[in-house]
């Protein structure tokens, strides 16, 4: 009851698989069409089903489900179950009755040739890499620069949500409407900027590359909206996310829906072009990294940790960016700020201020997780375990009241009465609550309607 | 979210290029298995392993019959150049990181195979000595991974060659060393059984397979090696086989049943020698009666 009550206000973040499941089954074909999507796919089903998948790549005919059922141990029958489930929600394989009567398994032939075409070769080149060799670039752009791009564009957005002003340019309107599509901000009225909501806030708690992805399943969704096509654009996103840093690919071959795409990734710095004409671009290492943000894999590899939480709930943040510090103080008050570091306290008044938020605990540790400073990360768990434990702790204080609507009977004139309302109450399990001594009780709101008829009853055949 | 590490799988696949025996081979007028079929087999099985996860990686290594060679990753710089050179081939649907590596692995296969052609070539194969450096390997990359993963790491020995008992000793030593750091080895065997490595992998919990059939190598090599140590446990796998544990002796090489331990540095050999060679222990002889009383007696099985 009391969870139902806090969890609707937590950030639903799905993962590759919840959302492709909600695609129509005829989106999913097509998307197998392209090796890039069945890679991505791949990498997201359940260990024992990758085995599968790779077992049957090179099987033409179907397999029956009793000799794969004896492919694994019978103490774990029940991942095997999770995973033809798996397999077959995502139309990766279906049933086809052998010759026997038995019925089998059968790789999607879109999904097998695809998938060999990853692996072996073969097939129609990627977009983007096509038979013309691009002309070594003059103005190529190093790794070091990249990144510096992308985490600046990211930030922008960022920026942006908290209403500092460093984000005020660079911002487009689809990005808006990305933005308050996902909730994530609101337009009130009268006000020219929409403003950042609880769910806003912890979007900005999240790790770079879940943030990425969330944003993206955002911007899928009003993709049909803007004229594009969905699974050109999931395509294109799964291939930059199997891309190599660092290197340049060409625009040629791409089509129309899939530059316009790529103008958008550009804003949000998940792909470098120099100029909005230029014929190549580079994928930056937000796009590669979507791939592992699929998971729930937490390494922000590409930004270095800058947190020290020590034991007596002291937090030193070496950093300059005001972004940063906004988001730190969030959960924490605020002490001193220096030039290139700040410091600030946990407190209880702080962190449930940040849970009344509809931040979650977990929010708060893993963002202190997932930014701690190398010297932190380097000795057994990152966060001193009493400081995780009094998080939880804070946020279990405010789960102690169960809320129930309820009607509360008293003043009864005799313990008789009382007794025959309460255990009518009792019986039709309607009562919430009741105290012999003061004669009162509550009946929930549900019941309340029968009970007080059985009272008037009562009281009638009690007068006549 | 409970726990933040993530688990990558480092694979060391060391490939027994030994020249007598695979050109024993090509003779045979009908080669079971020839050497480009095996290398394509196990570069399918790298790519397979690197498409489970993102962070999984591969290293390959080449025992020959006089050396072991490195063929991947190679050091950084030429990986770069690689990476020029190779842009124009790659026109296929492959994913460009298995393309690259497909293509280094092939090339290094190709220099080696016409770079020794004069050399006089033995029967056996340096497998510790390759095994050694797929260990010191290893050891780098659990130094150097980034804070937070967790490294599981494996080798896959590919042998065809026969065994050399002059290795014994080497090996075990290895075998041992990685069964500290836990690392676990398994043999694909193509030919000949090796007693040897069906001590490694007994010691280090791997799988040891003669392959049945060796045109379905690909197969074999997805269905049994590809799982990792820890989803083995759910999948059925084949038997283990009955382990041949005889041990080399240190004086003349020879696998022996029975033969003499020193009692001091616990070292074997196949006839009583009075002064231990490895640790020069004198063994006192008083009377010619009793010497079987003295000399220490032990089966090693």
């Amino acid at each position: 009851m009391a969870n139902s009550l806090f969890s609707t206000r937590t950030l639903d973040c799905k993962d590759l698989h919840v959302y492709l499941k909600t695609l129509p089954s005829h989106i999913l074909d097509r998307l197998y069409n392209h090796p890039a999507t069945c890679l991505a796919v791949f990498r997201e089903l359940p260990e024992i089903g990758k085995h599968y998948v790779m077992r049957l790549l090179f099987v033409e005919q179907p397999v029956s489900q009793a000799v794969i059922g004896l492919w694994i141990n019978n103490r774990h029958i029940n991942e095997h179950h999770i995973c033809t489930r798996a397999l077959s929600d995502l139309r990766i394989w279906y049933e086809q009755p052998l010759p026997g009567g038995m019925q089998g398994w059968i790789l999607n032939s879109t999904f097998k040739t695809n998938m060999k075409t990853a692996l072996l070769g073969g097939g129609e080149p990627w977009t983007g890499r096509g038979a013309v060799p691009l002309p070594s670039d003059k103005n190529s752009k190093d790794v070091e620069f990249l990144d510096k791009y992308a985490v600046e564009r990211w930030e922008c957005v960022l920026h942006f949500m908290v209403g500092s002003n460093e984000g005020k340019d660079g911002i487009s309107g689809d990005t808006i409407e990305v933005l308050k599509h996902s909730g994530l901000m609101k337009l009130e009225e009268g006000e020219p900027m929409p403003f950042i909501t609880p769910g806003g806030f912890q979007f900005l708690l999240m790790d770079t590359p879940s943030q990425i992805w969330f944003f993206m399943l955002q911007y899928l969704d009003m993709v049909d909206s803007r004229g594009l096509d969905l699974v050109e654009c999931l395509s294109f996103l799964f291939q930059l996310s199997f891309s190599t840093l660092g290197k340049d690919y060409s625009t040629e071959s791409m089509s129309e829906g899939q530059q316009r795409f790529l103008q958008h990734l550009r804003e949000f710095g998940l792909v470098y072009q120099r100029k909005r004409k230029e014929k190549r671009y580079y994928p930056t290492r937000l796009a590669i990294n979507l791939a592992s943000g699929l998971s729930s894999i937490t390494s922000d590899s590409n930004r270095k940790g800058f947190i020290v939480v020590e034991t007596n709930y002291r937090i030193y943040a070496y950093t300059d960016s005001p972004l940063n510090i906004a988001l730190l103080a969030l959960f924490s008050e605020m002490l001193y700020r220096f030039p290139n570091m700040a410091v600030a306290n946990l407190t209880r008044d702080s962190v449930r201020a940040a849970l009344i938020r509809g931040i979650t605990a977990e929010q708060i540790i893993s963002f202190l997780r997932t930014r701690a400073h190398q010297e932190m990360a380097k000795e057994g768990p990152a966060l001193p375990p009493t400081i995780i434990d009094q998080i939880r702790l804070w946020e279990l204080e405010r789960d102690r009241f169960k809320f129930n609507d309820g009607v509360l009977y008293s003043q009864f004139l005799s313990q008789g009465d009382f007794e025959k309302l309460r255990d009518y109450a009792k019986d039709l399990g309607v009562l919430v609550w009741d105290n012999n001594q003061k004669r009162v009780m509550v009946v929930s709101r549900a019941g309340h309607d029968t009970v007080k008829k059985y009272w008037k009853q009562l009281k009638q055949s009690g007068n006549s | 979210m409970a726990d933040s590490t993530s688990t990558c799988s480092l694979v060391v696949i060391i490939l027994d290029t030994n020249p007598a025996w695979w050109g024993r081979q090509s003779n045979h007028g009908n080669p079971k298995l020839s050497l480009s079929k095996c290398v394509d087999s196990l570069m399918t099985f790298a790519n397979s392993h690197l498409m489970m996860n993102h962070l999984n990686k591969i290293a390959f290594i080449a025992a020959h019959s006089n050396f072991s060679h490195f063929m991947y990753p190679k050091r950084q710089q030429r990986e770069v150049t690689d990476i020029d050179t190779n842009i124009g081939e790659i026109n296929d649907g492959k994913y460009e990181l298995f393309d690259r590596m497909n293509n280094q692995i092939k090339d290094e296969i190709k220099s080696l195979v016409l770079k020794n052609m004069e050399v006089e070539f033995e029967n056996d194969s340096l497998i510790a000595g390759a095994l050694s450096m797929a260990l010191c390997y290893i050891h780098r990359m659990e130094k150097e991974k980034p804070i937070g993963v967790k490294m599981t790491s494996r080798v896959l020995v590919v042998k065809a060659s026969e065994d050399n008992p002059a290795q014994y000793m080497n090996l075990m030593n290895t075998v041992f060393t990685a069964q500290k750091q836990n690392v676990v080895i398994d043999a694909c065997i193509l030919d000949n059984d090796s007693g040897l490595l069906q001590q490694a992998c007994d010691i280090t919990g791997g799988v040891y397979l003669k392959i049945p059939q060796p045109q379905g190598m690909l197969q074999y090599l997805l269905w049994v090696y590809l799982p990792d140590p820890s989803t083995r446990e759910q999948l059925t796998l084949p038997a283990r086989v009955q382990v041949d544990y005889r041990a080399a002796c240190f004086c003349h090489r020879n696998l022996i049943d029975i033969g003499y331990v020193c009692s001091v540095c616990l070292s074997i050999f196949c006839s009583f020698s009075p002064i231990c060679s490895t640790c020069q222990t004198t063994f006192k002889i008083i009377a010619p009666p009793k010497l079987t009383k003295k000399k220490s007696k032990k089966p090693t099985t």
